[in-house]
């Protein structure tokens, strides 16, 4: 069915639809609605599981851990300053394998102090050991949020379902609900082990010698890079059960282009405007989308994007110092290759700032006039395209 | 594709006028996207909501600057900015008056005294519905059946007396 819902909505369906068990979570702008409309779901009986209010996120994430050892289905949701106090308990949940889902919603980490957009809260988590997931609408984060319970519980490993602030959590658009009885049927039955017998608390966390905690972190490393076709798998019958799939990437016209745009979440679809209208005009433009963050899928980069001359990346985040963060994973995919794109890094849309297709198509035409791309990112902000 | 901006004020109802619109259009048939921005959420304060409507699914993840379709909740606020700030050349302007307007403007202009259907309907200060009823005399694209099954989707309370407010002002709106 068929309904108009903001993408915070489309994720707390999802949630419903996937019977998840326990929530925790605390209240952060701007994924508070996430948590209001799970609780009035609990409340309303249509969630049968459990909502824990918690006092902070950092508790969330340690009630969802410690709830998941149990064998249920958990899920939290958060943004920003949540995520980034959550910051040491995501590492204790990637090392304890356990299949969170954590749906969040990217706003920018003070100081200063805003609300909009930026990746870079959860960006930041890159090296917690969670798979991540970038969405382009409240559509594909509410089919995301139910392949990443497939995913979650296949490999063990926590998700994060990732959406911008404002553009995709506010935006309020048709998003087709599926039926429950279709999520039931694809969905894994619930039957995860039960690592943590609550009448009987006892501390899990062993101290390891040198050799058992490399054995764990290797594991957990060939298991990440495992996750991708797993990943591919869950996509697949995704699409061959409900008729949508989204790919770990996404190639629009790069066949036959001789510049490549890349983007991530809601950015992807002005992009996708900037290259049809780029190619009404005779311009050979491409875009790849990026869903799949960690494991970073390096090969499908490369082979999307090396036959390229110039390749835009769009950074709707900044590792300062170094430069957009997708920009440099990229550039580190492609570094032994032989011949390779000139890859031209951009940082903008930070906090939401603006970042219309016409804009986009300026960025595209820029780099076009220009011969060799600068080490450092440019700054969309500021600079007269 | 039709953008359509509402300026108001913490509690004219201008979020969920936008969202009735929204639905209004949605069961019309059309792909509808709505959203709103706050300047802080509390009565009083200035606040925009917006909706673009198009045939197919829209991909602009971006501002609306200037609308096709402006409603102006509170008349105040186009003496703080100016009007072609918000709205495109010979667009659409409805305005919440208790007076017959003019514009020098190049837009094309009606006026609607939301405020006091709104309060005589038993509504107080949300003038939302009585805007919507006004916006569906001057886009002929929305007949009112639509708006009617929104507002019996979205209102929380007072139905009867939103659709009384939606087709009084319907009947009301004037142009100079």
């Amino acid at each position: 069915m068929v309904e108009l819902l903001s993408g915070n909505y489309a994720i707390a369906e999802a949630v419903r639809l996937c019977d998840v068990d326990f929530i925790a979570a605390y209240p952060i702008t701007p994924q508070t609605p996430i948590y209001e409309k799970i609780s009035e779901m609990v409340s309303d009986g249509k969630i049968r599981g459990q909502m824990m209010r918690a006092e902070s996120e950092h508790s969330a994430m340690a009630a969802c851990i410690s709830a998941s050892l149990t064998g249920v289905r958990v899920f939290t949701a958060s943004s920003s300053q949540g995520i980034a106090f959550m910051h040491e308990m995501l590492h204790f949940a990637s090392g304890n394998r356990v299949p969170i889902v954590m749906g969040c919603v990217n706003r920018v980490v003070s100081s200063p102090w805003a609300f909009g957009s930026d990746q870079t809260d959860t960006l930041s988590q890159r090296d917690t050991g969670w798979l991540q997931l970038y969405c382009e609408n409240g559509q594909e984060a509410l089919d995301t949020v139910i392949m990443a319970y497939r995913v979650a519980e296949t490999v063990f490993l926590p998700v994060m379902v990732i959406i911008d602030g404002f553009y995709t959590s506010h935006f309020i658009e048709p998003v087709d609900i599926p039926e429950k009885e279709n999520v039931d049927r694809y969905l894994p039955p619930k039957n995860l082990p039960n690592r943590f017998d609550h009448r009987n608390p006892a501390f899990l966390q062993n101290v390891v010698d040198a050799f058992y905690y490399s054995e764990f972190k290797k594991r957990q490393f060939e298991d990440t890079l495992r996750a991708k076709d797993v990943i591919v798998e869950a996509d697949r019958i995704f699409g061959d059960t409900f008729g949508r799939s989204y790919g770990i990437v996404e190639a629009v016209h790069l066949d036959d282009a001789e510049i490549g745009i890349v983007t991530s979440g809601a950015i992807t679809s002005c992009a996708r405007l900037s290259v049809r209208n780029l190619r009404e005009k005779g311009i050979k433009a491409g875009l790849l989308k990026i869903k799949l963050f960690r494991p970073f899928p390096y090969e499908e980069v490369v082979r999307y994007l090396s036959h390229l001359k110039k390749v835009v990346v769009i950074d709707r985040n900044v590792s300062v110092g170094k430069g957009g963060i997708f920009c440099d994973e990229l550039k580190a995919s492609m570094c032994n290759l032989e011949n390779r794109p000139q890859i031209y890094g951009f940082i903008g849309g930070l906090c939401g700032e603006d970042l219309p297709p016409e804009l986009i198509e300026k960025i595209t035409l820029y780099v076009l006039r220009e011969e060799k791309p600068p080490e450092m990112p440019i700054w969309i902000h500021g600079t007269n395209f | 594709m039709t953008e359509v901006k509402f300026i108001g004020r913490g509690g004219h109802g201008a979020v969920v006028a936008a969202q009735i619109l929204a639905k209004a259009f949605f069961l019309r048939g059309f792909y509808p996207q709505c959203y709103s921005l706050f300047g802080g959420e509390r009565r009083g304060a200035p606040v925009k909501s917006f909706l673009r409507v198009d045939s197919e699914k829209i991909l602009l993840k971006c501002e609306i600057k200037r609308a096709d379709h402006l409603i102006v909740m509170a008349k105040d606020l186009i003496l703080e900015e100016p009007i072609m700030n918000h709205v495109k050349q010979g667009g659409i302007v409805l305005i919440n008056s208790d007076e017959p307007l003019e514009l020098k403007e190049n837009v094309n202009l009606a006026y609607v005294d939301a405020q006091k259907i709104a309060s005589e309907c038993g509504l107080g200060n949300i003038i939302n519905t009585a805007m919507l009823g006004a916006y569906a005399r001057i886009n002929q694209d929305l007949p009112m059946e639509f708006l009617e099954k929104a507002v019996r989707e979205y209102v929380p309370a007072k139905v009867e007396e939103n659709l009384a407010a939606l087709r009084r002002a319907y009947n009301e709106t004037r142009s100079p």
